[in-house]
């Protein structure tokens, strides 16, 4: 009936972007001899100037495409880019940011097509971050040549502003990366000696070697302890000096107990353990490198979504003229102008002018959404073909965009109440351990008589004690799951959601427009064949009303629509109105009977036959006679079904509460095998259904899409919303899946529960390691060396562990 | 005798010549893209000469 309605044997794969597209609509080239398909004449554009450049050999070698579309159809101006560029003589530099950058051969592919460009010295595309850095001779090209050099082969270049946040993270990464090599260098240096020296123990070793490979270890431990070190000693300083004990205090502690211990055995002829000092700071910079690189990721994902909103816009004063200003001074109300093929600048209403948008950045949808005069639209979209004046309604920080932004960037920032566990316990874990410490030393001190075995016994204990495994375990899993999950559309507000997902036990179903198309379509047509072309007539009548029937009834028929005069709209009845002289009717029975059309039983019978099917009943009349019945129904999405089979499989109860009358809710339950349907419910009776789950112990994850059911998603443990962008559901809802598939509900709850189980391992795993080593440390049975080898391990079991989440 | 206080002068020297080539390898951006060199290397082309040779000019 519609063209959405292609089924996936008509569809093709376009030859570049590799989305399926309609056979149909598809466009067509031939192309070195053989025919080819394209999602869009972008596509087409792109293939056909790669391939003329002879760089084909991008099609054959990219292995790791995320199918998508290119970026296209935005006008570049040079002039926001200038202030980025350096220049050294004739030399001119660039850095830039490419958004639509999806394989490493894209950055082949850029790479190769720039240094075709007469006078581009050199390109260099970072895949890691998304950046590229150009040179090029300003004699011999411009930067406009460029810059749509770029954008024609599908990726978009912004200018790489200094972006704060992500600036902030590549320099810890570097820093760290720095203080990590640097550890392991001279730790590695350090095992050489000690293992001399180790061997000398047991073996004897002339005095004057001992001392002299003593002070050398004495030399290379000092500058991982003091430049790797750092860190953790600033960090333990300041949590000591506000006294809110955390677990660096703990790293610190053993490190410089281990290291003051050792150079203080060096005149009296003891044992060293500068290895051990040195060994604690390399790994646990390791799990904090490793850290600093998922987050600095992150950051630059966010900084590409960032760049997509214009940082000017075009403001259409009272007389019509328009100035370029920029976006902070457009104020909401005012009315700004976009051009065709740029991008919306501010969020807003539609005031003039008819647009195809492109929404994928938002919603993931590629295909374009047409805005008419009342239509929302939102920054960073942009108009394919149409120019628009638009009525500004937030400014910058309130668009759409930048709240799906701050909602990630929260949720990064948000920890698990399973994490606060972990920092309360080391809150109390490090005087507990130094106590253990303290004791450890007296007893030993007081048994045997030697200080050295004391303080060696002491320092095992803190060296053991050392939670460090258990502060990876939480974080680290929830990072690599929530990333995971974020890179198949599923925005997950913060870990401790993540954490609710994994314990639900049931779940609660909206019926419109989650489970059902939210659009009525044609089911049956009765036409009493009293007047020709009622469908038509039907179609005119409804044209001119808002009503979901109504708009259904209208697209159902595409020609040409006829004139109607004196038309009239009763609300919640229906429409009236004279078509070529005839007086036309379309609406519910009641609405007949109050404009006393005659109806035959058999006409009744058969209205009443589609309303027990669940169907929403329309009959149109003509001059006072019955001209036709049609039935209409909210019909459930295709893939309603793998949702419900899979939710089913995981144990879990399902419940679909819908504002609908009873009729539609039954037929839709039937269709779906579902027996707790609840009917005719507001928005608040939906938030109370879920209080009272709740009240009797269920963990109740609700799907709405997100404007009615904004309540209910808020009062259920988890609320998610699937395919909506509206700001609402962003902020009522703590799962915002972007892409337009139920389906992907099943893999959110498979991989919280597949990340949960990983941190209880972890957890388990830290737990456990310091149940069993501390008591041996205590007891004297484990050297320091042996304890600092068993903690690296246990940190090493729990970042694998945790990054085995990265394929869900 | 002194042979091993040498050698170890000498074991010495290397291993802080190494340290000083990874600061050097950090500073220059080496390990700022660990993903795409492992496909560079697969590219069998003619234009790699080309943006070769200004990016070694840059880095001087």
């Amino acid at each position: 009936m519609s063209a959405s309605e292609t089924t996936a044997a008509e569809s093709v794969r376009c030859d570049h972007c590799m989305q399926e597209t309609g056979r149909d609509t598809a466009v067509t080239a031939v192309i070195d001899g053989r025919k080819r398909y394209f999602c869009c004449h972008g596509c087409l554009g792109v293939y056909e100037l790669v391939n003329s450049s002879s760089l084909e050999a991008f099609y054959r070698q990219r292995c790791d495409w995320q199918p998508g579309p290119p970026a296209t159809g935005v006008k570049l101006r040079s002039a926001h880019f200038t202030d980025t560029v350096t220049i050294a003589g004739d030399e001119h530099r660039i850095e830039l940011l490419l958004s639509g950058i999806r394989c490493a051969s894209c950055v082949w592919l850029i790479e190769k097509f720039l240094a075709k460009i007469e006078g581009v010295l050199s390109a260099r595309v970072n895949y890691a971050t998304h950046k590229a850095v150009i040179t090029w001779s300003g004699r011999k090209t411009k930067l406009d040549t460029i810059l749509n050099a770029i954008r024609d082969i599908g990726y978009l270049p912004h200018p790489a502003h200094i972006n704060a946040r992500s600036t902030v993270f590549a320099e810890e990464k570097q820093d760290l990366l720095l203080r990590f090599g640097t550890a392991g260098f001279f730790s590695m240096q350090l095992m050489l000696f000690t293992s001399a020296l180790y061997a000398g123990f047991f073996q004897g070793m002339e005095s004057r070697y001992r001392v002299a490979f003593q002070l050398i270890s004495w030399a290379l431990a000092t500058p991982v302890l003091i430049y790797a070190g750092f860190p953790f000693l600033s960090s333990a300083w300041r949590s000591l000096r506000r006294l809110t004990l955390n677990m660096d205090v703990l790293v610190a502690l053993g490190a410089l107990s281990a290291y003051l211990y050792s150079i203080a055995m060096i005149p009296l002829g003891g044992e060293v353990f500068f290895d051990s000092a040195a060994m604690i700071i390399t790994f646990i910079l390791l799990g904090r490198f490793l850290e600093a690189g998922s987050r600095l990721k992150a950051g630059n994902a966010m900084a590409e979504l960032a760049e997509l909103q214009p940082h000017e816009a075009l403001l259409l004063s009272e007389n019509g003229q328009t100035t370029m200003v920029p976006i902070a001074a457009v104020n909401p109300g005012d009315r700004i102008e976009v051009i065709p093929g740029d991008r919306i600048p501010l969020d807003g209403v539609v005031i003039e002018g008819e647009a195809e948008v492109n929404e994928s950045m938002l919603t993931g949808e590629s295909r374009p959404v047409l805005k008419a005069p009342g239509s929302d639209i939102f920054a960073g979209s942009f108009s394919m073909n149409g120019r628009l004046t638009i009525k500004v309604t937030g400014n910058s920080s309130t668009t759409l965009l930048s709240r799906i932004i701050k909602t990630v960037e929260d949720a990064q920032a948000r920890k698990a109440p399973i994490q606060n566990i972990a920092d309360k316990t080391a809150g109390l874990f490090v005087p507990v351990t130094i106590l253990l410490a303290f004791t450890t030393f007296l007893y030993w001190k007081l048994s045997s008589g030697s200080t050295v075995t004391a303080l060696l016994n002491a320092v095992s204990v803190l060296v053991i004690a050392c939670p460090c495994a258990l502060g990876l375990a939480t974080p680290l899993a929830i990072l690599v799951g929530t990333t995971a999950a974020g890179k198949k559309g599923i925005l997950v507000k913060g870990g401790d959601i993540f954490e609710t997902l994994s314990r639900t036990t049931t779940v609660v179903l909206d019926k419109t427009g989650t489970i059902t198309r939210g659009k009525p379509s044609i089911t049956d047509l009765h036409d009493f064949a009293r007047t020709p072309a009622f469908l038509q007539h039907a179609a005119s009548l409804e044209a001119s009303s808002e009503h979901p029937t109504a708009l259904a009834l209208a697209g159902a028929w595409d020609s040409d629509l006829l004139k109607v005069d004196h038309f009239r709209a009763i609300p919640g009845r229906g429409v009236s109105g004279m078509i070529t002289g005839e007086s036309w009717l379309a609406g519910s029975e009641p609405f007949m009977k109050q404009e006393a059309v005659a109806i035959t039983p058999e006409e009744r019978f058969i209205a009443a036959k589609l309303e027990a099917e669940g169907k929403t009943v329309v009959m149109v009349a003509c001059n006072g006679m019955l001209a036709g019945v049609i039935g209409l129904i909210d019909d459930l999405r295709d893939d309603a079904l793998p949702l419900i089979e899979g939710l089913r499989k995981k144990g879990l109860s399902i419940q679909i509460l819908t504002g609908d009358n009873r009729g539609v809710a039954d037929y839709i339950a039937a269709r779906c095998g579902i027996t707790d349907v609840q009917a005719a419910l507001g928005p608040l009776e939906k938030a109370a259904v879920i209080r009272e789950l709740k009240a009797k112990g269920e963990c109740v994850m609700m799907v709405g899409d997100g404007i009615n059911d904004a309540p209910a998603l808020t009062e259920a443990d988890t609320g998610v919303t699937v395919g909506q962008a509206s700001g609402i559901a962003l902020e009522s809802a703590g799962v915002a899946i972007l892409k337009d598939d139920l389906r992907l509900i099943n893999t959110l709850l498979d991989s919280s529960s597949k990340c949960f189980s990983v941190i209880r391992q972890n957890l388990f795993w830290a737990f456990a390691y310091n149940l069993i080593a501390l008591p041996l440390a205590v007891t004297g049975v484990l050297h320091p060396i042996i304890s600092a080898l068993l903690m690296a391990t246990s940190s090493l079991v729990v970042v694998s562990n945790s990054l085995r989440l990265k394929r869900i | 005798m002194y042979t091993i206080f040498f050698l170890i002068g000498i074991g010495l020297f290397v291993g802080v010549a190494a340290w000083f080539l990874f600061i050097w390898a950090v500073k220059s951006g080496q390990f700022d893209d660990p993903e795409a060199p492992k496909y560079r290397m697969l590219d069998d082309d003619d234009v790699a000469a080309k943006t070769a040779k200004p990016l070694e000019r840059q880095e001087k």
